[in-house]
């Protein structure tokens, strides 16, 4: 049991850890093609040959961040089956079906506009390139959209009902799956986050060349577009994220607790924690810096609804579990007489709170003989990691409010056609490029630890769905797999800077023109 | 040359409407990605096209 949590923990690292180098590139890649199709639009309907060098200059550092995130995410798709077997066994009919549409998109679709997007600038007509382009966007963000349906039913299940006799989750609804509240939101905040990361890219770079007189007509022209295309994304980067904030809340009222680091529950409005150290251990926080009545309001867009803190959702959960057990019980005796029709009367009537005996299993493997602490340990392991999803919550919302200012400011100073003589936010600029990124990262710790215990919220804990792999084999392929992927990100900056201190006036921009 | 852009918009008309039945209530945020996806695209390009036309009447000026 020891070793197997060992396993479980290490899933978790490795998944984590391949899915945070891959975030790395997309974002960008998210972005960058709309930017990229913007600056042709120009092009297309002016004639100006000074958006077509912008187009391809910047077309190139999308290239490079384009293959490096595409090898990155691969592996991802191979992990589902090699470490996470169990969870794929029990969700397979769902989650196989946007994975492979997501599969199709990116490969099919993205990468074959790709070539024709970077090397076809002589071969097309202006139109169609156009085209090309608009098709490499669109394909990019639809196989996000693919991923974050299979994401949004991991974080709240719809669509699906678990089959008693089958032993795992299946499709009833492809609607509900894909118009869950969960993955439109998520999909809307994750692909408009991409559009901020590229505008904040190209504005920083953009001022980089400014800064030192450099390419000055693809620069200006550049950070122009960049900012405007990316203040207007920023102010809709922050409206989903308070409509998926206010859809998670209800959906998963634990991942509240931590991104709130709400202890208990109170009588509304519940003030906010603007700034809290809490203690996981003694479920209260050391030190809290509070406004007084903003958290109802935020969260639930009202003033009187009640917010549940962890002792609500623990005590919650506590009942869940209760209820729960007969349906694992039914499940057991159908395995053996898969047409008992009371067990299977005794499953229908038990099985929404399934899982939260499932959860429990960990702690009591005989459920049966459960015992009251056995139920406490259960009920506490429903609240996620309250620091690192508290502190990532409050990184990724600061970083999301200073992008949102750095690029009003761009704007208004672009606007003016002044940008140039503002030496300090050009020099600003440059420093600005990884804001965007610590948002994306730390935005995903928030999601997915928030899920924590589980794979599939309140349906399938995390601790049943790893593969029975040894730990050597863990150890070694976490090992392998972050060496890699260091790697991976050191030839992106290393193309990328070399790429951009040349500038577009090198042999590869005329290659890619002729 | 006028009929044809005349046909353009009112097939780009045909598919908002469409999308808007086809998404309605359920899929609003997916609508409102579209939407506000074109029109981002639409402004940043306007913002090139505004400088070019701001360096000329500044050139012009002097």
């Amino acid at each position: 049991m020891h070793n197997m949590q060992t396993v479980v923990d290490l899933s978790r690292w490795q998944f984590a850890a391949t899915a945070l180098y891959h975030f790395l590139f997309v974002p960008l890649t998210l972005g960058l093609t709309f930017l990229l199709a913007a600056m042709e639009t120009v092009y297309v309907t002016t004639g100006r040959k000074i958006y077509k060098e912008m187009a391809i200059f910047w077309g190139k550092l999308f290239a490079i961040n384009f293959a490096l995130g595409v090898a990155t995410g691969l592996t991802m798709e191979f992990e589902f089956g090699t470490n996470w077997a169990q969870y794929s066994r029990f969700v397979g009919d769902v989650f196989g079906a946007p994975l492979a549409i997501e599969g199709l998109m990116a490969f099919f679709l993205e990468s074959t506009f790709v070539g024709l997007m970077l090397f076809g600038w002589d071969r097309m007509s202006r139109g169609k390139h156009l085209l090309v382009t608009y098709m490499v966007a669109l394909g990019s963000n639809l196989s996000a959209l693919w991923i974050l349906i299979a994401n949004g039913f991991m974080q709240s299940p719809h669509g699906a009902t678990f089959d008693p006799i089958t032993m795992r989750m299946e499709l009833s609804s492809f609607t509900d799956l894909i118009f869950n509240h969960d993955a439109q939101a998520k999909f809307v905040h994750t692909s408009i986050a991409g559009y901020v990361t590229a505008a904040v890219f190209v504005a920083g770079i953009s001022g980089w060349y400014m800064l030192r007189n450099r390419h000055m007509e693809l620069a200006k022209r550049s950070f122009r577009m960049a900012v405007l295309f990316g203040v207007f994304a920023s102010v809709g980067v922050i409206s989903l994220g308070d409509a998926l904030g206010f859809i998670d809340g209800h959906a998963q009222p634990a991942k509240l607790v931590a991104m709130e680091s709400l202890w208990h529950t109170r009588t509304p409005p519940v003030g906010f924690n603007v700034i809290a150290f809490p203690s996981q251990k003694q479920q209260r926080n050391l030190y809290a810096l509070k406004i007084p009545d903003l958290l109802t309001p935020l969260v639930t867009h009202s003033m009187n609804t009640v917010i549940p803190g962890a002792d609500e959702v623990e005590q919650n959960a506590m009942v869940r579990m209760r209820d729960g057990i007969p349906a694992v019980l039914a499940l057991k005796t159908l395995s053996a007489e898969p047409s008992n029709q009371a067990a299977l009367a005794q499953f229908d009537a038990h099985k929404k709170d399934m899982g939260y005996a499932l959860l429990l299993e960990r702690f009591a493997p005989d459920l049966a003989a459960a015992t009251p602490t056995d139920y406490e340990r259960a009920a506490r392991s429903v609240i996620p990691d309250v620091a690192v999803i508290f502190w990532s919550f409050r990184i990724m919302v600061l970083a999301g409010f200073a992008m949102l200012f750095f690029l009003g400011l761009g704007a208004f100073c672009s606007l003016n056609n002044k940008v140039h003589e503002r030496r300090w936010l050009l020099k600003l600029a440059p420093w600005f490029i990884p804001v965007p990124y610590i948002a994306c990262e730390a935005g995903w710790l928030v999601a997915e630890m928030g899920r924590q215990p589980w794979t599939v919220y309140g349906v399938f804990p995390t601790w049943m769905s790893a593969s029975t792999q040894s730990v050597a084999y863990m150890v070694f392929s976490l090992a392998g797999f972050v060496l890699i992927y260091s790697i991976f990100i050191a030839v992106e900056m290393y193309l990328m800077v070399k790429f951009i201190r040349k500038g577009p006036d090198d042999g590869a921009t005329a290659m890619l023109a002729h | 040359m006028i009929v044809l852009r005349v046909l353009l918009y009112a097939v780009i008309s045909l598919v908002t409407v469409f999308l808007v039945i086809l998404l309605g209530e359920r899929g609003a945020w997916y609508f409102a990605w579209v939407l506000g996806t074109v029109m981002i695209v639409l402004i940043s390009a306007a913002g090139g096209a505004l400088l070019d036309a701001q360096e000329e009447a500044g050139s012009s000026d002097d």
